[in-house]
């Protein structure tokens, strides 16, 4: 069944990429394949309530024989989670697209689809194979779409970052499967020693799935790719595909190497070195993203920056490894996957609307959009861990881990981070959406543009009264792997430190609005133009270039005081690399231009090289 | 099975101490303006005058507004406010802090914040944004120091629970005896001060600059409400200090005590609080203002490296 469920993405993905030249609508086929992803999530649910309704009859394993490999396939309680991320947000972006698109779209819905087959694939694998084939299939159809974007720099970093993470992969997978003669995910552990080359193809796996997770410092592809590329695809990548980075370290950690084999190189009251590190990684990311972020004037560069430092919680949290920290990251991965999308999605609204990026051209969108700008709103909220959102019980649980392991420079870096988040977001909220009337003639986003937005914020809310639901399939998550669980009930989650209760903060948060909606309504108002301002006795518009919108180089002060510290960061490293290599290209160049008489004597330096090593 | 009558009990404790402590931090104003009017030898307002002037805008007639975002200021900033004092253990009086805890508290305080922006950011004036720019590096600046040093009395008494660090500095055990937990408390003064937007550190209303900032646009009903969130904020900040260091005003054990315990403890806590704000006041009438970027330099250096300090004494010494 799974078999064939993955044919048939694949025959829609050919149908959408064949009719992608005649009308946006093929974008239909997108739709109904990313509703197979939707039913092997309902048919498989571990809540069982709907199973019982209603059985599709998708296994929970199954082996495939091609003719030369057999792939695997099967259904862990992570693996479903994960599909949650990458397959329950794709019909709505799909037709979100459909909208988005003003003529006929090419190959952009076919190449989607084929993503949706890659990232499914790869979460459903159970052998390295299978989980490299796919991994290989969902890079390179991700390619075809950054490709579309027509930015050389995009591409090449993109293109680049992307083969160094397949081949980092390929060769961890090449180590493992001589250490352990296996390639399936339930023995790898088990046969695996804690020798150097395993903590080798360790480091170089973890390195090559941070590559796909945005993990400073291999974030560079990402701020280009996501700022050049369709919205809908952003929201995609971002949102769902970047998720599968991590879900590849969470399966390192726990089912290629094992967390027994990684304890032996060392441990740091009780966390190994290894997670400890990618820890410090994350919480970099989570800094530096930050920062970066509320200095970028184009909205989607400034999205992919925070997309960094969300993720880099992500990479704290499993990093850390304790339930709680577990929690706290795959909490955080299914925030992120719909905050993320949506805002994505919003910013692709204003754009389709304005036909502006620059947050410093926008200014006064939402009292046009107000639909729109109330997705959003409720995004950044989720996104700043604002406590009216489902996105401040995973930082919370990140938070309350590294106090529990006394982690003194993890949580000041997480928590001024968070701090920073309120800076951008305000960024976004004032810039794009607030301000100064400037486009006073746009008209709301289209209905298949808000719906899709809409039901993406629906979880958002259900998490925020529910936690503990979203708890329970951790709960099966860390029991499959053998790990202890974090007490909790529907509404709150205790830890030994301290306890959360969504119901007191929602029901003390509805009597202060009920105060304040009394004094709201005790007297009236009237409502008057934005330019009817405290400037009242001038006309604004009479005078040549006066702005009343402070969005250029909101945070300038800032920035100022920044600016000379990111002089010297990843982007001038990766420089010396680029002119570094281009360099050892253009000598290896000349070698192959000289004369025969030196040809003739390269050759046999070779050959004495290589016999030396035959001797030696 | 749900207890009413305890929930009942708890929202009458609920709405009491939340009228008590937005009328508290009202008369808090009128003290500030009689104490700054004294250091600068002048006579000065009389300490109800807070009072006649909310009463006078919630009152008037009529109201200007900008349109459904800028109401949300109204009503976010003064519900937001009284969600975070309900968080708080006042007197040792609990309430709903074992719910929840100090990061909870950090974030809650973010919504009436955030709220009040938005209405801020609605009303087209470019003071505002630039207002609610500084307030937003403000934040980013003395977060920096204030959770470190909050860190440290975390990590000393093992619990990121507000309701917990009063319980374990009972008996007069205050925080502030423990020697780096005193330079803690300094820290977490010098953040207080930023919190509470005194100068040096008012660069976010700076009235003389740009207009009283995010303010700029609101008045009738909009501006009452914002005073009477200022007025709770007050409150709010200085209790969480008092809370955290001061041992949450409690010198009295209710439970051998009984009621006499509770009226006790929250005369303690009305004084702490007042003069944790006085110290405030008295350092905003002898100082002009700072920059922004100055602002951000003093607290990511002079007082993190103290905060730094005060956190690795009680890391490799304390615990």
């Amino acid at each position: 069944m799974i078999w064939e469920a993955i044919s048939l993405m694949v025959l829609l993905a050919l149908l959408a990429y064949a009719t992608g030249r005649l009308s946006r609508y093929s974008g239909i086929f997108a739709v109904l394949a990313g509703f197979v992803p939707l039913a092997m999530l309902f048919d498989w649910a571990p809540t069982a309530g709907l199973k019982h309704l209603i059985s599709l009859g998708f296994e929970k394993s199954t082996a495939v024989n091609i003719k030369i490999a057999t792939l695997h396939f099967s259904i862990t309680p992570l693996s479903w989670l994960f599909l949650t991320m990458v397959g329950g947000i794709f019909p709505f972006i799909a037709l979100y697209a459909i909208s988005y698109f003003k003529k006929a779209p090419g190959g952009f819905f076919g190449s989607m689809t084929l993503a949706l087959v890659g990232a499914t694939g790869v979460v459903l694998a159970s052998d390295l194979l299978t989980f490299f084939i796919f991994w290989e299939v969902m890079s390179w159809s991700a390619f075809l779409l950054v490709v579309r974007g027509r930015d050389r720099s995009a591409i090449t970093s993109y293109f680049s970052f992307s083969a160094l993470s397949a081949y980092l992969i390929l060769f961890g997978i090449m180590v493992l499967r001589s250490e352990a003669e296996t390639l399936s995910f339930s023995s790898l552990s088990s046969s695996i020693t804690s020798s150097r080359l395993t903590l080798l193809a360790f480091i170089s796996m973890a390195a090559g799935f941070g590559v796909k997770g945005a993990l400073m410092p291999l974030h560079i592809w990402a701020p280009r790719a996501y700022s050049r590329s369709e919205e809908p695809f952003v929201a995609y990548l971002a949102g769902g595909l970047s998720k599968l980075g991590y879900y590849g370290i969470f399966l390192l950690f726990y089912s290629f190497v094992g967390v027994s084999v990684i304890t032996r190189f060392g441990t740091f009251r009780g966390v190994p070195y290894l997670g400890y590190s990618l820890a410090i990684f994350g919480a970099l990311s989570a800094f530096i993203g930050t920062v970066l972020a509320f200095m970028e004037d184009d909205l989607r560069k400034l999205l992919a920056y925070s997309s960094i430092g969300q993720l880099g919680y992500i990479a704290i949290g499993i990093g850390i490894g304790t339930p709680l920290a577990l929690s706290g990251a795959l909490f955080q991965a299914v925030n992120h996957t719909f905050f993320k999308a949506v805002l994505f999605l919003a910013a692709g609204s204003v754009y389709y609307r304005t036909g502006r990026w620059k947050i410093s051209e926008l200014g006064g969108v939402a009292y046009r959009m107000p639909f729109t700008f109330l997705a959003a709103l409720f995004s950044i909220f989720a996104l700043a861990a604002i406590p009216i959102t489902s996105g401040f019980a995973a930082k919370w649980l990140l938070y309350v881990s590294t106090v529990d392991k006394r982690f003194v420079f993890l949580t000041p870096i997480m928590l001024i981070a968070g701090v920073g988040a309120f800076l951008y977001s305000f960024r976004i909220l004032y810039g794009v959406f607030l301000g100064e009337p400037r486009y006073p003639d746009i008209k709301e986003a289209p209905a298949l543009q808000l719906i899709p937005m809409w039901i993406l914020v629906m979880p958002l809310v259900i998490f925020l009264i529910f936690p503990g639901k979203l708890m329970d399939v951790f709960g099966e998550i860390f029991a499959y792997y053998g790990l202890e669980g974090v007490s909790h009930t529907d509404f709150a989650i205790t830890t030994s430190l301290s306890s959360y209760n969504t119901l007191a903060v929602i029901f003390a948060l509805m009597g202060g609005l009920m105060v304040a909606f009394i004094i709201y309504v005790s007297r009236p108002h009237r409502v008057v133009s934005h330019y009817d301002n405290y400037l009242s006795g001038e006309i604004p518009e009479v005078h040549e270039g006066l702005s009343l919108h402070a969005a250029t180089r909101y945070y300038k002060p800032v920035e100022d005081l920044f600016q000379p510290y990111f002089a010297h960061g990843a982007e001038r490293f990766y420089h010396h690399i680029e002119v570094g290599l281009e360099g050892v290209g253009d000598g290896l160049r000349r070698l192959f231009k000289t004369t025969v008489s030196n040809m003739i004597y390269l050759v046999l330096a070779g050959l004495l090289l290589i016999g030396w090593w035959l001797t030696w | 099975m749900v207890d009413f009558s305890s929930i009942l009990a708890l929202l009458v404790e609920g709405v009491l101490l939340a009228a008590l402590g937005v009328l508290t931090g009202i008369l808090f104003m009128g003290i500030a303006r009689k104490v700054v009017a004294r250091v600068h030898n002048r006579v000065g307002p009389p300490v109800y005058q807070s009072y006649i002037d909310i009463i006078k805008l919630l009152t008037k007639k009529t109201n200007i507004s900008h349109g459904w975002i800028f109401d949300l200021a109204l009503l976010f900033s003064i519900s937001g406010i009284l969600l975070t004092l309900l968080f708080l253990p006042i007197g040792g009086i609990k309430l709903l802090s074992i719910h929840g805890d100090l990061f909870l508290v950090l974030y809650l305080l973010a919504i009436p914040a955030l709220g009040f922006a938005l209405g801020a950011g609605a009303s087209g004036n470019p003071n505002a944004g630039i207002g609610v720019m500084r307030a937003l590096v403000m934040m980013f600046s003395y977060e920096l120091p204030f959770i470190i040093a909050v860190l440290a009395v975390m990590i000393y008494y093992d619990t990121t629970s507000i309701a917990t660090i009063v319980a374990s500095q009972s008996h007069m055990r205050w925080a502030i005896l423990v020697p780096p937990l005193l330079i803690g408390a300094l820290v977490a003064d010098m953040a207080l001060q930023g919190m509470l937007m005194e100068k040096p550190f008012d660069i976010p209303i700076a009235p003389h600059e740009i207009a009283s900032g995010p303010m700029v646009e609101f008045g009738g009903k909009y501006l009452g409400t914002l005073m009477l969130y200022k007025a709770t904020s007050i409150v709010v900040e200085t209790t969480l200090f008092v809370d955290l260091f001061l041992g949450g005003a409690v010198v009295l054990d209710p439970a051998t005590y009984g009621a006499v315990a509770y009226a006790v403890n929250l005369v303690v806590w009305f004084l702490l609080i007042l003069a944790v704000f006085i110290i405030s006041v008295l350092i905003n009438t002898v100082f002009p203002r700072f920059r922004i970027e100055q602002a951000l330099k003093f607290y990511w250096s002079y007082d993190t490296a103290l905060a730094i300090l005060a956190l690795m004494w009680i890391y490799f010494l304390y615990i």
